[in-house]
């Protein structure tokens, strides 16, 4: 990020939706700096659709105020509109009209999008994302990938100045996954911001230069990565047949450990894992030195300290538990 | 949010505007100029001198006799003499739309009455001594020549169906001339008919045993042509009959109008009118329909004024009438016959084929009926 | 997927772009015109309504060779076998109480569910279209298919009875005839009356389409909503609220076919069509302009 510029793309103040007793946005506090590309990450249910659909406009908000690009929702939202670009919760698009046609719809809805210029933008936005071929072909004869590509190439119309785009990696191959990553941040390079949603940590580590992290509707942590990882514990990963003894030697150093169950590769490496969160007077050059002094045999250690992982299953609790 | 309120608020104002439109723009088309002050007497002449020779004009005719709501086209169904009577009975219940175009400028004495029927018309058109009546539902019309002098001028001759719709003007001039000393006239306050001021002529029976209570004419206050006619029957406040123009002009019509050639495709009847014009068609339109017509008898009528009674010799032979499930809807059952009952005229069809008729009440039917002898026994049977 | 800037400028042109004025949005309305129109559903209602005539004409051409004169049928019926052209006029006859209701409420039940219900209203929102401009540019098309139906009941009725049947004087309910050109001139004018006729019905399913999320259900609402009117328009003991009903002056068409040309129900029928689209116009628009698209 070039000189953090004071100016927020999107802010957020008490930012609260219900939908009948169900708080599903609660109190959000959003602060995206304008330039960055912000991860927003959150199991699913955890109301980054929700928000999303405030920030845009289409859902109104129980209660507190929204900013994009400085100006105030909803009253500001014709003159913000045109500047943003959007894929929400997914593509939708119309089966029968064939890929271009599908942008040229909606591209002549914007009443500031050129009628000259449309084709070659159009022609242009199919282009990154790698549909030119499938650029005549009938929306309902493409993959959910195809779409979802659509979808991104829809945003990228005209030149924004925030991009919003809703779990864009949803449906595509691991390919696909690499090339939106490589987009979004040649996107940052012309000033653009990127506001990311996804349920998948990874993705947002490897594109984000900031996250926001949601839970059942709160934000439980906001920043730039580097902020986020150190306000993460640092954990030891012990992988070791003798689990009970190396329990016994952890609790001697002061580490309360958990065992996790081994993980199924076939039969090949059946030993359970050991976690435990790191003191800071504890080096863990020390515990390997215990443990082999005790006779446990180490197959494997590592300080998992800083990832974001760590941070963002403590933060959204773990498993498959959607939030409710 | 309260924001959300605002959005509705359109939704909440125009149908507050469209309603005060709907009620505002009559209450100022009925805002016009008020007419100097003029008696009853004053009124009747100015109907009197009227001398309209030339209009264009839409009328409406509501009757609310209280006879049962028919389904709108069963009038239609059916064939023979129920089908007529059907008919007639049809245009004297529910609600008319008609449309009257005349010129008796230049001499001329031309005339058309079209009576705008749903997907149809019925159509009187007369030019000069050719008089036309036209039906585009069953494609026929019929054709008859009026004797050279002719001073029907405002009374169409047997204009069958259609000529049972009067036109405000020839309804008002019948009514006055039953004005005698049996009725109060009184002017109302102005009205406004088809845009135009009119003076309210109120003419309230005094005879005590008439079922009408009042009719209310409305004089065009500058040609004292009449504009409407109201009955209101004795003791209700609605009226059970109205026929009023709902838009007029006194631009003569184009000529062409009466210019009249049946269409192809249409079976047309050449009627030979009797020698003497016959009044007791003027009568027609009690209900009985086409069997006055056929019948040779002279109508009887006892009474004077608003309580007289006309009795009329239609046969025994009425089978053909009383089979009908229309005429047993219609009919109510009573001593001695039946009783065709409505809030401004009662029938009495007798058992053994006589017709009495009149603004009365059905006792005074009865006591007619014993009143009078069997005098012309009927020739059938 | 290329990272690089082809055809992407800077986003200070962008900026600049925004603060321009925008254009008055046209190509909107036309490109929701050719979306109509270019769907294979439209096409099917269209080919549908057209049947009609076909079918009239054809059946009695047929019963008519067969027993020639008899015509027991309606007089109006009997027109046909005497001038082609009257077959538009019965097959709109035949048309406005059920076949263009359905068709319309298809299309008025759709424009606002149906792009729910496809996902694409949240991106024609944030494109952006103000939700007003939607609902008026879905409005505008609908009645366009309401046009292009009346128009395509017409012209079939026209070509099919010029086919089978003499085309020649037209008479009229009055018993007055005719020219063809007059008669032409005739047959617009009902299309045209029959087309502001459904603008009520159109508006009522526009404002039931920002209801739901389901466009089988608007459609349908629609329609019953059609049918209910009529039934209530048909029942004389509540003759106080026939001329409020929007179906109320749908068959006075026939005011069209007297001779001079009654305009009272035309104009009649327009006042109250207005009311209507004024009413659930902006019923549709306080719904839809505070309605959360979650769709
Ligand atoms: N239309 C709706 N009505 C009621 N609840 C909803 C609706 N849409 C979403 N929700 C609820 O809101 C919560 C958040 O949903 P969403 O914002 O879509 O989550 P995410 O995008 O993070 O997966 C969920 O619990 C979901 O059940
Ligand atoms: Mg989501």
């Amino acid at each position: 990020m070039t000189a953090a510029a004071p100016e927020l793309a999107i802010e957020t103040r008490q930012l609260t939706k219900t939908f009948g007793r169900q708080t599903v946005v609660n109190n959000l506090d959003l602060a995206v700096p304008r330039g960055s590309v912000f991860g927003f990450l959150g199991p699913n249910g955890s109301g980054k659709t929700t928000t999303i659909r405030m920030l845009l406009g289409l859902a109104s908000a129980t209660s507190g105020e929204v900013r994009v690009l400085g100006q105030e929702l909803p009253q500001q939202l014709p003159g913000v509109l045109p500047r943003v670009g959007a894929l929400i919760e997914g593509p939708g698009f119309y089966p029968f009209l064939s890929g271009s046609a599908n942008l040229i719809r909606l591209d002549s809805a914007d009443r500031f999008a050129s009628p000259a210029t449309r084709r070659k933008r159009v022609a242009d936005a199919l282009e990154r994302v790698g549909l030119t071929h499938a650029a005549g072909k009938k929306v309902k004869a493409y993959s959910l990938g195809m779409k979802q590509r659509l979808g991104i190439a829809n945003a990228l119309l005209t030149p924004r100045e925030l991009i919003v785009l809703d779990e864009p990696t949803n449906g595509l191959d691991p390919q696909g996954t690499r090339e939106v990553r490589h987009l979004v941040r040649s996107l940052t390079d012309q000033g653009t911001t990127v506001f990311v949603s996804s349920h998948l940590l990874a993705e947002i580590e490897q594109m984000c230069t900031h996250a926001a992290v949601m839970r059942a509707g709160n934000l439980v942590a906001q920043g730039s990565l580097d902020e986020l990882r150190q306000t993460g514990q640092t954990r030891i990963r012990l992988v070791t047949p003798d689990a009970q003894l190396a329990l016994g030697v952890l609790a001697g150093l002061g580490l309360a450990a958990d065992v996790e169950a081994p993980p199924e590769r076939g039969g090949a490496s059946a030993d359970p894992q050991l976690i435990a969160p790191l003191p800071e007077e504890v080096a863990a050059e020390q515990i390997v030195e215990a443990l082999v002094a005790n006779g446990v045999r180490v197959r494997g250690f590592t300080v998992a300290g800083s990832t974001l992982e760590d941070l963002f299953v403590a933060l959204t609790g773990e498993g498959f538990d959607v939030a409710q | 949010m309260a924001q959300k309120f605002t959005k509705w608020i359109p939704a909440a104002v125009v149908p507050v505007v469209i309603a005060g439109v709907v009620i505002a723009v009559p209450m100022a088309a009925n805002a016009t100029g008020s007419l100097p002050d003029k008696s009853a007497q004053e009124v009747l002449a100015l109907v009197a001198s009227s001398n309209v020779t030339a209009l264009s004009a839409t009328f409406e005719q509501t009757s609310n006799l209280g006879l049962p709501q028919l389904p709108t086209g069963t009038g239609a169904q059916g064939s023979g003499s129920t089908a007529q009577a059907a008919s007639a009975l049809e245009l004297l219940t529910g609600n008319h739309t008609a449309r009257v175009y005349a010129d008796s400028t230049n001499g001329a004495e031309n005339m058309r009455l079209q009576v705008l029927d749903s997907m149809a018309e019925r159509d009187v058109i007369r030019s000069g001594s050719d008089v036309w009546l036209y039906d585009s539902k069953k494609q026929t019309a019929t054709h008859a020549t009026l004797p050279a002098k002719s001073d029907a001028a405002t009374s169409a001759p047997d204009a069958g169906d259609a000529a049972s719709t009067l036109t405000p003007d020839q309804l008002a001039a019948k009514l006055l001339a039953a004005v005698t000393p049996t009725t109060t006239v009184t002017v109302g306050n102005d009205l406004s008919v088809a845009g135009r001021s009119a003076y309210d002529l109120v003419l309230t029976p005094q005879a005590g045993d008439t079922l009408i209570g009042t009719v209310s004419i409305a004089v065009d206050g500058s040609t004292g042509l009449p504009l409407s006619v109201t009955i209101v029957p004795k003791g209700s406040a609605d009226p059970a009959f109205t026929t009023a123009f709902t838009s007029i002009s006194f631009d003569a019509p184009s000529a062409d109008l009466f210019a009249f050639t049946p269409p192809a495709g249409t079976t047309v009847t050449e009627q030979a009118l009797p020698a003497e014009m016959a009044k007791p068609t003027g009568e027609a339109g009690k209900g009985t329909g086409r069997s006055a017509g056929k019948s040779a008898d002279r109508p009887v009528v006892t009474g004077t004024g608003w309580s007289s009674i006309v009795e009329l010799n239609v046969g025994t032979d009425q089978s053909a009438l009383t089979g009908s499930p229309l005429f047993a809807q219609l009919m109510t059952p009573v001593e001695g016959g039946s009783v065709f009952s409505t809030s401004l005229v009662n029938v009495l069809l007798t058992t053994d084929g006589r017709v009495f008729a009149g603004s009365v009440s059905a006792e005074a039917l009865k006591a007619a009926a014993a009143a009078a002898p069997l005098a012309a026994a009927p020739a059938a049977k | 997927m290329s990272p690089s800037n082809s055809g992407v400028a800077s986003v200070a042109s962008g900026a600049a772009a925004a603060a321009a004025r925008p254009r008055a949005g046209w190509s909107f309305l036309a490109s929701e015109l050719v979306l109509l129109f270019r769907r294979r559903r439209t096409w099917v209602l269209l080919a549908t309504l057209a049947a009609i005539p076909v079918l009239v004409a054809v059946a009695v051409r047929l019963s008519t060779a067969r027993a020639p004169g008899s015509g027991r049928g309606p007089a109006f019926l009997d027109q046909i076998t005497q001038n082609g052209l009257f077959v538009s006029v019965v097959a709109l006859t035949i048309c406005v109480p059920l076949f263009l209701p359905l068709a319309v409420g298809v299309v008025a039940g759709d424009t606002i569910a149906g792009e729910a219900g496809a996902g694409t209203l949240r991106y024609l929102l944030v494109a952006p279209v103000g939700r007003i401009r939607l609902l008026l540019v879905k409005f505008a098309a609908a009645i366009a298919f309401c046009l292009a139906a009346t128009v395509v009941i017409t012209a079939a009725g026209a070509l099919i009875g010029a086919a089978l049947f003499p085309v020649g004087p037209v008479v009229l309910l009055s018993g007055d005839t005719i020219g063809v050109p007059d008669s032409i001139v005739r047959a617009l004018l009902i299309a045209g009356y029959v087309t502001v006729s459904l603008a009520g019905l159109t508006a009522i399913g526009l404002f039931v389409s920002t209801l739901t999320d389901a466009p089988v259900g608007a459609m349908a609402a629609t329609v019953v909503v059609s049918i209910v009117a009529q039934v209530l328009d048909s029942l004389p003991q509540l003759d106080w609220l026939h001329p409020y009903l929007f179906t109320h002056y749908w068959l006075g068409f026939a005011d069209l076919l007297r001779q001079p040309v009654e305009f009272s129900s035309f104009s009649s029928n327009a006042l109250l069509q207005l009311a209507y689209v004024l009413i659930f116009g902006s019923l549709a628009i306080g719904r839809f302009t505070s309605k959360d698209i979650l769709s």
